[in-house]
């Protein structure tokens, strides 16, 4: 791997922040949860707001590792909160889906520069003191589109729902994120990434048991792509990342009709830094295991809450994330019939 | 012990030895038939291939082309009512159940013959084959009594795999459909079952039953006489996974199209005249076509799980068939078919469940709650399909059942085997009654129904023999002035020739005596009373007779008394109004001939 020289060498501290903003920029799909890629009737509206509390603490790498990209003892923490809509629909004959998402929160971080040394500090930090940075407001908005190539037939009417008893499924999404996001140049933890993103994904489901409200149970495996374009103004630096490269599973259970939980798992590798033409740092390899717990409290609304941590990968960084989430969802035919229903 | 015991044992050896090769080879030549009774529950008069179905039933329409269809067959509206007569050969009111042991009304409890289980005045057909030297087995539904003298063991089968009550989870599950005995009870060979196979599905292993005993038995070459009781299709409607879709859709389009189809493949097989009346679309159900398509599809998936009952039963009937070819034996088997009733149109679940805080409520809530669209039809589920469909299960009838429409009594009949006549045909003119069945078989084993049996006098049967008419002699055992009488839960009906009367509580009927003419109107449309009172006399002379012989008790309460309080009336008129028209538009030609004689 091609080491940080000279100038770089102020580069590699803002890699720190580069592993903030990928936190910041993947809020928009951290991950994309479990049963997310199950399909609904044609015409079916989907309203979903997520807060999100995501904490990345490095402070057991008691080595600094100048291979890494984060500093050592560097602590983020971040409140997201991310609101999307999604409409289900047909494309090509096949179940499809739009989603459309936007994010904004807050983004801490606290710097400790004990153990780094001196040609790793930012201009004006004195070695052994802290410092700290901070970012709030939208981050980047983005849109996905996924489409069922295999295993489910287009979910019209409301019989093609009845008879609807998949095994498994394969998809095909796409997510372009834009750089809308809150951006500053001068500093090294922003909310917006300053550059396009986008993600390939071929979410695959199998469907265990019956598929019927209190018996359904899935494995679903998501792998993807992340992809970036440049960042030409990083710290006044042009910033390139190689790909992420993620497997997202989830094995899915439902306890109740209205209750299901599931484990789920999310592994990330890649992200090598390159500022300037230079890698900087090394890549990233993170996995997090974590839980959901996902009740239906009427047919329209869902509450989900999730955590997950890391539990593999780089050793000398610990993850957390805990997720509450409010999901409506309404199909225009199916409202009519409650208003007949209740009148 | 002298010596002259010593010598006494070879002595009596030999004598027995001698006997045994005398009996053995007596049994060996023992050229009588084998008898296979098979009974299918809440079958409808129309599933079958044969009888106009589209349901596919290779190896039932198969026997019918070995043997011979009869389209007026009767039972009784109920199982237990009809596997009484079925064994004893006699009238339900005087065999022990003149009504259901579950449903007996205050006024009837402690009568003779109303004791709710097969009585002592009657022997079994399979006792009275079991004395003559048959082997006598039976695997399935019983319903004729739980305690040890009530059950298949004690009554004259010698070996049997039973499920005493009247219908229950299809798998290993076993739950009783009523709470008081939560598992259903079975017994083999007389003694209780502990526990169902973890792969038991009630079709299946009732026909392994069946074909374990004749395998253990055939080896002494005595005939048999084995009934096959089984419990599909009735409720819970249930199969294994991998049939659950075989029908997938196929009954979308509702029932209306389904029953048309039906009735135009009747009038093909000739099963159903030209020109004659069938039973509307029932009044209180919609036309089909007026359902939006995904109720259609709710609706039309209990049809398919139903479907795939019947032709599951028809493919394990099947194995019994090849297995008696492959020993040799089928050609030298009489095989009777038919089911025990008219196709279930009640809300058997309701009735279970009954209110909430009810033990049923509970026991229903425990046991089958499920009932998500794709669950159904699997274990833990309690599907049902409904009046609508009921009746194009028997179609061309009215109602279903637990009436005496012929809706509720008509039954598919198949016979085939030796002796039996005409291969292939359709009768149309015999008048035939499940009772028959005890008395033709014992007189194709050349047994004499006795007066006592086993120290205790019996009664006779009053079933007419099939045999002339089997054997091409006769149209029908039946004359013109023979008559058949029903009655159950105070629904009642008397058929003579081709005239009916029928009560029934409302809505069902008018709580008085209507009359129909069965050859011009099967569908029981049209009360002719007015018209022909005279006939109509007559025949509540005949049911009053009916009344006497049998030692009939109407019952105080029924089942049906306060039907009409959920229902709307039925409008009955001649001038049928259009809604209530199904989509059918069947000219009523003979009808009209009749009226204007």
């Amino acid at each position: 791997m091609k080491k940080v020289h000279g100038p770089a060498r102020f580069l590699a501290f803002v890699a720190c922040p580069v592993a903030i903003s990928l936190i910041c920029g993947l809020a928009n799909a951290q991950d994309d949860g479990a049963r997310a890629y199950w399909k609904g009737r044609a015409g079916t509206n989907v309203v979903s707001f997520q807060y999100l509390n995501m904490h990345l603490d490095a402070s057991d790498a008691l080595q600094f590792d100048p291979a890494h990209y984060i500093y050592p003892s560097a602590d983020a923490d971040a409140d997201i909160f991310i609101a999307n809509y999604a409409r289900h629909m047909t494309l090509f004959n096949r179940p499809a889906s739009l989603m459309v998402n936007v994010v904004g929160g807050s983004v801490e971080a606290d710097f400790d520069t004990n153990l780094t040394p001196p040609e790793f500090l930012p201009p004006g930090v004195v070695p052994g003191t802290s410092f700290s940075q901070s970012a709030s407001g939208y981050a980047d908005p983005s849109v996905q589109l996924d489409v069922n190539l295999l295993g489910t037939p287009p979910l019209i009417a409301g019989f093609d729902l009845l008879d609807y008893e998949p095994t498994w499924t394969l998809d095909a999404a796409v997510m372009l994120g834009v750089p809308l996001g809150e951006y500053d140049s001068s500093k090294v933890v922003n909310l917006g990434l300053n550059r396009f993103f986008g993600r390939i994904a071929f979410p695959f489901k199998y469907h265990f048991r019956v598929f019927s409200p209190g018996y359904m149970s899935s494995l679903e495996v998501v792998p993807s792509v992340w992809l970036f374009a440049e960042n030409d103004n990083f710290v006044g630096q042009k910033l390139e990342n190689d790909p992420v490269w993620q497997i997202e599973a989830h094995w899915t259970h439902d306890f109740t009709r209205h209750f299901f939980g599931s484990i789920d798992l999310l592994y990330r590798n890649g992200f090598q830094s390159e500022i300037n033409g230079a890698d900087v740092g090394s890549d990233i390899e993170i996995g997090d295991i974590g839980v959901t717990l996902n009740f239906q409290v009427t047919d329209n609304l869902t509450l989900r809450s999730s955590f997950s941590s890391n539990v593999f990968g780089d050793s000398d960084i610990n993850s957390s994330m805990v997720r509450l989430q409010f999901v409506y969802m309404w199909h225009q035919a199916m409202e009519n019939m409650k208003k007949l229903g209740s009148e | 012990m002298g010596k002259s015991g010593n010598v006494a044992p070879p002595q009596s050896l030999l004598l027995v030895v001698f006997f045994l090769m005398a009996h053995g080879l007596a049994l060996a030549q023992d050229d009588r038939p084998n008898f296979l009774v098979i009974v299918a529950d809440d079958m409808g008069y129309s599933d079958l291939g044969s009888y106009g179905g589209e349901i596919n039933t290779p190896v039932l329409d198969d026997l019918a082309q070995q043997g011979i269809r009869y389209t007026d067959f009767y039972v009784s509206p109920t199982c237990s009512v009809t596997r009484s007569m079925l064994l004893s050969g006699t009238d339900n009111h005087i065999a022990g159940l003149g009504n259901m042991g579950e449903l007996l009304a205050p006024n009837q409890v402690g009568q003779p013959g109303y004791e709710g289980v097969l009585n002592r005045r009657v022997a079994t057909v399979a006792s009275l084959l079991r004395d003559s030297g048959y082997h006598t087995y039976m695997a399935g539904k019983w319903h004729l009594g739980l305690e040890p003298d009530q059950i298949p063991h004690a009554r004259g089968f010698e070996r049997d795999f039973s499920l005493l009550v009247g219908g229950g989870d299809h798998f290993d599950d076993g739950w009783n459909i009523e709470w008081q005995i939560p598992k259903g009870p079975y017994t083999e060979d007389g003694r209780p079952v502990k526990k169902l196979p973890k792969d038991f599905y009630s079709t299946k292993n009732y026909t392994d039953k069946t074909i374990q005993f004749i395998e253990e038995g055939r080896d002494d070459g005595k005939p048999f006489f084995a009934y096959m009781a089984f419990t599909a299709p009735h409720g819970p409607l249930q199969v294994p996974d991998d049939w659950l879709r075989r029908y997938k859709n196929k009954y979308d389009e509702g029932w209306d199209v389904i029953r048309m189809r039906r009735l135009a493949r009747m009038r093909e097989l000739g099963i159903l005249e030209e020109g004659i009346s069938t039973a509307d679309r029932l009044w209180f159900l919609p036309r089909a076509s007026m359902l939006a398509p995904g109720a259609r599809v709710v609706m039309g998936r209990k049809m398919e799980l139903y479907a795939s009952m019947v032709e599951y039963m028809d493919d394990q009937i099947g194995r019994v068939f090849d297995y008696l070819k492959e020993i040799g034996e089928y050609d030298n088997t009489v095989v009777i078919f038919f089911s025990d009733n008219g196709a279930e149109g009640n809300d058997l679940v309701g009735m279970v469940a009954g209110r909430p805080g009810t033990m049923g409520y509970l026991h229903a809530a425990a046991n089958f709650a499920e009932s998500g669209h794709n669950f159904i039809g699997r274990k833990g589920s309690f599907a049902e399909y409904g009046p609508a469909w009921a009746q194009v299960s028997m179609a061309p009838f009215r109602l279903y059942k637990g009436f005496v429409t012929e809706g509720g009594t008509r039954s598919p009949l198949i016979v085939s085997g030796p002796g039996v006549q005409g291969a292939g045909g359709l009768n149309t003119n015999a008048i035939l009654h499940v009772m028959d069945i005890a008395p033709t078989l014992l007189q194709l084993a050349g047994i004499e129904h006795p007066a006592t049996f086993k120290g205790r006098d019996i009664v006779p049967t009053q079933g007419k023999s099939w045999s002339k008419m089997l054997a091409g002699e006769v149209q029908s055992p039946r004359g013109a002035e023979d008559w058949l009488g029903f009655e159950l839960f105070g629904n009642r009906a008397i058929r003579q020739g081709d005239w009916k009367i029928s009560w029934h509580y409302r809505p069902f009927g008018i709580w008085d005596w209507q009359l129909f003419n069965l050859d011009a109107d099967p569908g029981e449309q049209y009360d002719l009373s007015g018209k022909f009172p005279e006939k109509r006399a007559e025949l509540i002379a005949l049911w009053d007779e009916y009344v006497e012989m049998n030692g009939v008790i109407l019952g105080n309460r029924s089942p049906y008394e306060g039907a009409r309080k959920g229902l709307p009336d039925a409008v009955l008129e001649f001038d049928s109004y259009p809604p209530v028209r199904g989509l059918e538009a069947i000219p009523h030609q003979k009808l009209i001939e009749l009226l204007s004689q």
